[in-house]
C-alpha cells in the first residue's frame, strides 16, 4: 500500500523536479510527454491503491511514510489516511488532471514559458493529492498551502500583466485569510487532543467537549469557506479567471475550490455532533449558492459565469455537508469536477479561436464553425450543470436536494429556508448555464464581433469527450433505486463504496418525499431551459443589459469586492499609512536616525583633525614629542 | 674617550634635527625615508657614545638593532614608495588623501 501512496502523492513532485531542474536542457515535446506521464504514474497508483483498498477488506488505512519533525509531543508526520472517500478522490484529481494535462500540451503549444506552466501543474497535483490523503493536520496543511500558491503562481502565469498578477496576489491573500482560521484550529484540536492525526481525532471525539467541537467546526468552515470561495470570503474566485483556461479547470473548478469541502467530509463525523456548526454550514452554502447563482446571470465574460456557478455548485456541495448528506456532497464534487473542467476547456477552447474573445454577447453561431464540436461539449457539460434530467448533474445535486427536503419536512424552519434557497439556485442554474450556451453557440451576436478568428488544433477538443461522456452518464455512481432498477445497474454504488461517512446512518429520503425533489428539480431545470431558450433563443435579438441597477450590481458580484475595498482595505492601508508615518516614521525612524545623527555630528567634528594633509600629521606628531619632552625636563625622570 | 661627550650629544641632536627637518619640510615620500634613516642613525650615533662613556657592549649592539630595523624599513618604505609611484605618479604624500572621509 505504501508503495501506491508514494506513486500517487511523489510521481508529480518528481515531475515538477524534473522540469524545474532540467526543463530547458529537454525538448519542448518531451518536458511536456514528461509532466503527463507523471501525472498518469499518479492515476496509475491511486487506481492500483484503490484495488488494493477493495482487496484488503479494511476500510481505512494509516499509512506512515516518514517524520517531518517531532517537539513537545507535537508530531507533524507525513502519514496518508487512506479509505475509499481518499481512494475515490485521489483517482478523479488524478484523472482529471491527466486529462487536463494533455489538452494543455496542445493548448499552450505557442507559449514561451512552458516549462514552467507544467512544472507548476505538476507541482499542483502533488500538493492537492497531499491534501487527498494526508492524515496529519500538518502534512494537509502543507498540501493547503501548496496549492494556494500554485494557484496563485497560475493565475498571475502571464505576469507581464500587471492586472493578472493582482489577480493572483488577490487570490493569494484573500484565501490566506482563510488559513489563519485553519491554523487557529489546528492549534484548539491540539491543546484538546494532543494530536494532529485526523484518524486520532475522530477516534477522540467522543471525549470532546461541546463547546470544542463547535468551535473547531466553525474554524475549518472558516478554512473551507476561503479555499472554497464561500461567503464571505468568495471574491477571489471570478477574478482568478486571469489564469489559462485550463488552470481554472483544474484548479478553479475541479480541484482546488473543492478542497474545502473535501477537508469537511473528511472531518465530518466531528462536525456532525455539533448541530450549531451544521446549521452554519448548511446556511452560508445555502446562501453562496443562491448570490453566487445570481451574479453568474449577469456576467458578460464567458470564464466569469463559469467561475460563479462554480462557486454557486460548491455551494451546493457545502449544503450537503451542512445537512448531513456528506455521500451525496461528495457525489456533486465528483460529477461538478467533470463537467465544469470540460466548461473551462471549452470556454479556453473557444476563447483562442477567436482570439481571446471573452464576450459572450460576441460569439454567437459563429463558433460553431471556427470550433466544430465545442457546442457539443459545451451543451453536455451545460445541461449537466443545469441538472437536466438525464444528465448527471441532476442526479448530483438531486440527491442533496432530496436530503434537504427530507430534513425541510422533520426538521425546525431553517431547513425548509435551505431548501428553498436551493431549489431556486437550481432555477437559476439552469437559466444561466443555457444563457451562456445559447449567448455563446447560437444566433447572430449582439454586438460586433472581433473578425479575428484562428485555428486550434483538433486534439485539444477530442482529449476533452471523456469529461463529457462523464456529464451525462456520471449519474449512474449514485443512481436511486427506482431508476437504477430501470437502467439494471446498482444503485447508490457510490453509497456503498464510500461506506458510512457520516457516523450516524443518514437514511435515505423515502420514496414519497424523494420523488416530489425530483420532479421539483427536474420541472425546475426544465423551465430554466425554456426561460433561457425564450429570452436567449437563436432567433431573438439579444441585447446585453445597461450597466446600470440591478443587472450592473449583479455583474460587479453585488460589490462586495467593493464592500471590501471600502470597509476592509481602505481603513487598513489607512491604519497602515497612520503607523508608518507616525510610528515608523516619526517614532522608531526618528529615534534611530537622531542616535545616527549625533554620532556623524561628532564623526564630523573629530574628522577635522584627521582632515588635513599627510605632512601635517608628522608637524603634530613632532609638536606632540617636543610637549613631552618639555613635560619629562621640567619634571625629571624619577 | 678623546672627545667629551657632550660634543658627541650635541652632534648627535643636530644630525636628529636634520633628519626631522627633512622628515617634516620635504615633500617627497624618498626624502622623507631619507629624513627617517639620519634620524635612526643619529639615535645610533648617541648610543654609541654611551656605550663608550659607561663602558658597557649594549649600546653598540643596540646600534646593530638599529641598522637591522633601518634596512627593514628602507626595504618596505622603498616598495611602499614604488607602489605609490607607479599607482600616482606622484610622490607628493598630500596627494595621498583617498582615505580622506
Amino acid at each position: 500500500m505504501t508503495v501506491f501512496i508514494c506513486l500517487i502523492l511523489f510521481t508529480p513532485l518528481l515531475g515538477a523536479t524534473l522540469l524545474a531542474l532540467a526543463g530547458r536542457a529537454i525538448s519542448r515535446r518531451l518536458s511536456g510527454v514528461l509532466a503527463c506521464l507523471c501525472v498518469a504514474g499518479s492515476l496509475a497508483g491511486a487506481i492500483a491503491g484503490w484495488s488494493a483498498l477493495a482487496e484488503s477488506g479494511s476500510t481505512t488505512q494509516t499509512i506512515h511514510l516518514f517524520t517531518w519533525f517531532s517537539v513537545a509531543g507535537l508530531n507533524a508526520s507525513f502519514s496518508a489516511l487512506y479509505n475509499h472517500l481518499a481512494a475515490v478522490m485521489a483517482t478523479m484529481v488524478a484523472f482529471v488532471s491527466l486529462i487536463i494535462h494533455v489538452h494543455s500540451y496542445f493548448f499552450m503549444r505557442d507559449d514561451e514559458s512552458w516549462v514552467r506552466y507544467f512544472c507548476y501543474l505538476n507541482l499542483f497535483v502533488f500538493f492537492m493529492q497531499v491534501i487527498v490523503l494526508a492524515d496529519n493536520l500538518i502534512f494537509l496543511f502543507m498540501g493547503w498551502e501548496g496549492v494556494g500558491f500554485c494557484s496563485f503562481a497560475l493565475i498571475g502565469f502571464w505576469y507581464t500583466d500587471p492586472s493578472r498578477v493582482m489577480a493572483g496576489r488577490k487570490a493569494f491573500l484573500v484565501t490566506r485569510v482563510g488559513d489563519v482560521a485553519f491554523i487557529a484550529a489546528m492549534a484548539v484540536l491540539f491543546y484538546a487532543t494532543n494530536s494532529l492525526g485526523i484518524a486520532d481525532i475522530l477516534g477522540a471525539t467522543g471525549t470532546l467537549a461541546p463547546a470544542t467541537v463547535t468551535l473547531v467546526g466553525l474554524l475549518f468552515l472558516w478554512a473551507a469557506a476561503g479555499k472554497s470561495a464561500q461567503l464571505p470570503l468568495l471574491v477571489w474566485l471570478p477574478d482568478a479567471m486571469a489564469g489559462p483556461s485550463p488552470v481554472s479547470a483544474l484548479i478553479h473548478a475541479a480541484t482546488m475550490v473543492t478542497a474545502g469541502v473535501y477537508l469537511l467530509i473528511r472531518l465530518f463525523p466531528m462536525l456532525v455532533l455539533s448541530t450549531l456548526t451544521m446549521e452554519v454550514i448548511a446556511a452560508l452554502g445555502a446562501l453562496t449558492a443562491l448570490f453566487a447563482a445570481c451574479a453568474a446571470l449577469a456576467q458578460h465574460d464567458i470564464k466569469r459565469v463559469l467561475a460563479w456557478s462554480t462557486i454557486s455548485q460548491v455551494g451546493y456541495m457545502v449544503i450537503g455537508v451542512g445537512i448531513g448528506d456528506p455521500n451525496g456532497s461528495f457525489f456533486h464534487l465528483l460529477v461538478h469536477a467533470f463537467f465544469k473542467s470540460l466548461l473551462f476547456m471549452v470556454a479556453g477552447i473557444v476563447i483562442q479561436a477567436l482570439h481571446e474573445e471573452h464576450d459572450i454577447f460576441k460569439m454567437g453561431a459563429r463558433v460553431r464553425k471556427i470550433a466544430p464540436g465545442t457546442a457539443l461539449a459545451f451543451f453536455c457539460g451545460a445541461a449537466a450543470l443545469a441538472g437536466l434530467p438525464p444528465f448527471a448533474g441532476f442526479f448530483s445535486k438531486g440527491t442533496i436536494l432530496e436530503h434537504a427536503l427530507t430534513s425541510a419536512v422533520h426538521g425546525p424552519p431553517i431547513w425548509m429556508a435551505v431548501w428553498a434557497a436551493g431549489t431556486v439556485t437550481a432555477l437559476l442554474t439552469a437559466l444561466y448555464s443555457f444563457r451562456v450556451f445559447f449567448l455563446a453557440f447560437t444566433g447572430k451576436p449582439a454586438l460586433e464581433p472581433d473578425t479575428k478568428t484562428e485555428k486550434t488544433p483538433p486534439a485539444m477538443l477530442h482529449v476533452l469527450w471523456p469529461l463529457a461522456l462523464l456529464s451525462v452518464v456520471a449519474g449512474a455512481l449514485n443512481m436511486p433505486e427506482h431508476v437504477a432498477m430501470q437502467l439494471g445497474i446498482p444503485p447508490h454504488w457510490l453509497d456503498h463504496v464510500l461506506g458510512n461517512l457520516a457516523g450516524p446512518v443518514m437514511e435515505h429520503p423515502d420514496q414519497h418525499l424523494a420523488s416530489m425533489a425530483e420532479l421539483i428539480d427536474g420541472s425546475l431545470a426544465l423551465v430554466g431551459f425554456a426561460i433561457a431558450l425564450f429570452i436567449y433563443g437563436p432567433w431573438r435579438i439579444r441585447k446585453p443589459a445597461a450597466d446600470k441597477g440591478l443587472a450592473a450590481a449583479m455583474q460587479r458580484g453585488f460589490g462586495l469586492d467593493y464592500l471590501y475595498m471600502t470597509y476592509v482595505a481602505r481603513p487598513y492601508r489607512a491604519a497602515a499609512d497612520l503607523i508608518w508615518k507616525n510610528v515608523e516614521d516619526g517614532g522608531v525612524d526618528s529615534a534611530a536616525l537622531g542616535l545616527g545623527g549625533i554620532a556623524v555630528r561628532a564623526g564630523n567634528r573629530a574628522r577635522r583633525w584627521g582632515e588635513d594633509k599627510l605632512t601635517s600629521y608628522l608637524l603634530w606628531l613632532l609638536l606632540g614629542l617636543v610637549i613631552m619632552l618639555v613635560i619629562v625636563a621640567a619634571v625629571g625622570i624619577r | 674617550m678623546i672627545v667629551p661627550m657632550e660634543h658627541v650629544l650635541i652632534f648627535a641632536a643636530v644630525l636628529f634635527l636634520i633628519g626631522l627637518v627633512t622628515v617634516v619640510a620635504r615633500r617627497s615620500l624618498i626624502m622623507i625615508l631619507l629624513g627617517v634613516e639620519v634620524m635612526l642613525n643619529a639615535a645610533g650615533v648617541a648610543f654609541v657614545a654611551g656605550a663608550l662613556r659607561w663602558w658597557d657592549i649594549t649600546g653598540q649592539g643596540m646600534v646593530l638593532f638599529i641598522m637591522a630595523a633601518a634596512a627593514a624599513e628602507i626595504a618596505v618604505g622603498l616598495t611602499l614608495v614604488f607602489n605609490i609611484w607607479w599607482r600616482t605618479k606622484n610622490l607628493n604624500p598630500d596627494a595621498l588623501t583617498r582615505l580622506k572621509g
